[in-house]
């Protein structure tokens, strides 16, 4: 399993942001989704190492990132894009991509023929050489797929990856996701249930830092029924794991 | 035509494409990389913000306004401004303050404390040199030619520890700054002198304390997470 957590939490100060989280994923898209403030974000920064867990276990490809040494080989062959990608707006596309790829530790003769694969993934080839501060939100956000992609990652993390993107890119970007999950574990955090139907072949639905359903996207749409909230049969589905989760919840 | 001659022009492209794209490191840059062993550790040391040519130039440009005035009013400026120069010089040399990545950068493989190890004694060696070299052509006596060397690394520890604490260069660079204005100003009421701030053999143990003081601070603000308990 590339990714195997078991009872993860992680708090700021009183919040508990991911509330006992088990999870195991192997290679393929695995969807996150959850409305805003779920622990998703969060979730996601745990599994890239970012920050730590407050309590639980965590082996990423086959590794305990608490030891410094394997936190390092996980990073060589994770990629991330976080939520909110701070860029460099003097560099340009190639020099931000090959930055990353460096601080990945790629071996220095790879990252040329790497770098310039990424950035052709993502379609940005006709803009390699323009400086980032000159492109639009769309590209930057695609700028920061091919950092993430540029070492072939074993682990794929996307923080709401189509944030941004016009329909063309997305429909472009799931064809992207489901070729990288023939190999690679990717896991991508979104609230926009179509993208989870349409490249994801499993999903984990979280509320209030927990996982409350986990299942196919065909099994989250059967949850759903006409009542339900929703112009599509997921999005009704993804209503009705929710309603229920959080009835539970207070019934309990 | 037949299929042997057929051509992957994809392929051929992404040849084309990885030679005109490729960046062509420089060679101090490459001497980095070999000596750190570390070709990405080189890199983030050539994209340093205090060790950009503008921000050497504008360092320059001001030791060199402090030469002039030490050779016209016979004042040590030069070595009342290096200490803060390199102060500020280290606040905006590493930290989430400069570096608008800083999240990502925070899951890559090279560590965050070998880069501020690198960038902090980079950027210190640089300025030491600078300062060296206006103090000598000020033609200040050794005493003071060399003597701020020390309060230089307290300051440094200082706006270091408070840049990286409270994640914002602005405020490591203003702590350094003021702190050392502040240290001028006492010790010339106290002495009647304004050398005697670099000078006075009795401030090398209460510089090197709050060296040594605001380095573990920094240390402890970049310690590696302690990742999963059990």
């Amino acid at each position: 399993m590339n990714v195997d957590i078991a009872d993860l939490t992680r708090r700021f100060g009183r919040n508990q942001a991911v509330a006992g989280v088990t999870l195991q994923a192997g290679p393929g898209v695995f969807g996150l989704l959850g409305p805003n403030g779920a622990g998703k974000t969060s979730l996601l920064r745990m599994m890239a190492t970012v920050i730590p867990p407050s309590s639980g276990t965590m082996r990423l490809l086959d590794r305990d990132p608490g030891s410094y040494d394997s936190r390092r080989e996980i990073r060589r062959r994770l990629g991330y894009l976080p939520q909110s990608l701070g860029y460099y707006p003097g560099f340009t596309v190639a020099e931000f991509v090959e930055y990353f790829a460096l601080l990945k530790d790629m071996p220095p003769g790879r990252v040329p023929k790497a770098v310039a694969g990424a950035i052709e993934r993502v379609d940005l080839g006709a803009k390699a050489r323009a400086k980032l501060r000159t492109l639009s939100g769309g590209m930057l956000r695609r700028v920061g797929i091919a950092q993430a992609i540029v070492n072939g990652p074993e682990l794929l993390l996307l923080d709401e990856p189509t944030a941004g993107l016009d329909p063309e890119q997305r429909v472009q970007f799931r064809a992207l996701l489901r070729d990288l999950g023939k190999q690679a574990t990717v896991v991508v955090s979104t609230h926009l249930v179509e993208d989870v139907g349409a490249a994801c072949t499993e999903v984990a639905l979280m509320d209030a830092g927990r996982i409350v359903f986990r299942g196919t996207p065909a099994e989250l749409a059967a949850k759903g029924t006409d009542q339900d909230t929703g112009d599509a049969p997921l999005e009704r589905g993804y209503t009705a794991a929710l309603a229920q989760a959080r009835a539970l919840t207070r019934t309990q | 035509m037949t299929g042997n001659d057929d051509v992957d022009l994809d392929r051929v492209w992404l040849g084309i494409a990885t030679e005109v794209w490729r960046r062509r490191p420089g060679r101090a840059e490459r001497v980095a990389g070999r000596l750190l062993r570390s070709p990405g550790l080189a890199r983030v040391l050539f994209t340093t913000p205090s060790l950009l040519m503008p921000w050497l130039i504008a360092t320059i440009v001001v030791l060199g306004a402090g030469v002039a005035a030490t050779r016209s009013s016979g004042q040590p400026l030069v070595a009342l401004l290096a200490p803060g120069l390199a102060a500020a010089a280290i606040a905006y040399a590493y930290g989430p303050g400069i570096d608008p990545a800083w999240e990502l950068s925070c899951s890559m493989a090279v560590s965050d404390r070998m880069v501020l190890l690198v960038r902090a004694l980079a950027v210190f060696a640089v300025n030491a040199v600078l300062g060296l070299l206006a103090s000598a052509v000020s033609g200040a006596v050794a005493a003071v030619a060399v003597g701020w060397l020390m309060p230089m690394a307290a300051l440094c520890a200082l706006a270091l520890a408070v840049a990286t604490v409270a994640r914002s260069a602005i405020a490591g660079a203003t702590a350094g700054l003021a702190v050392w204005a502040i240290t001028v100003l006492s010790v010339r009421v106290a002495s009647g002198q304004v050398t005697a701030v670099v000078t006075r053999g009795v401030l090398v143990l209460p510089y090197l304390t709050v060296a040594a003081c605001c380095a573990l601070v920094a240390v402890h603000a970049t310690r590696i997470p302690k990742g999963t308990s059990r």
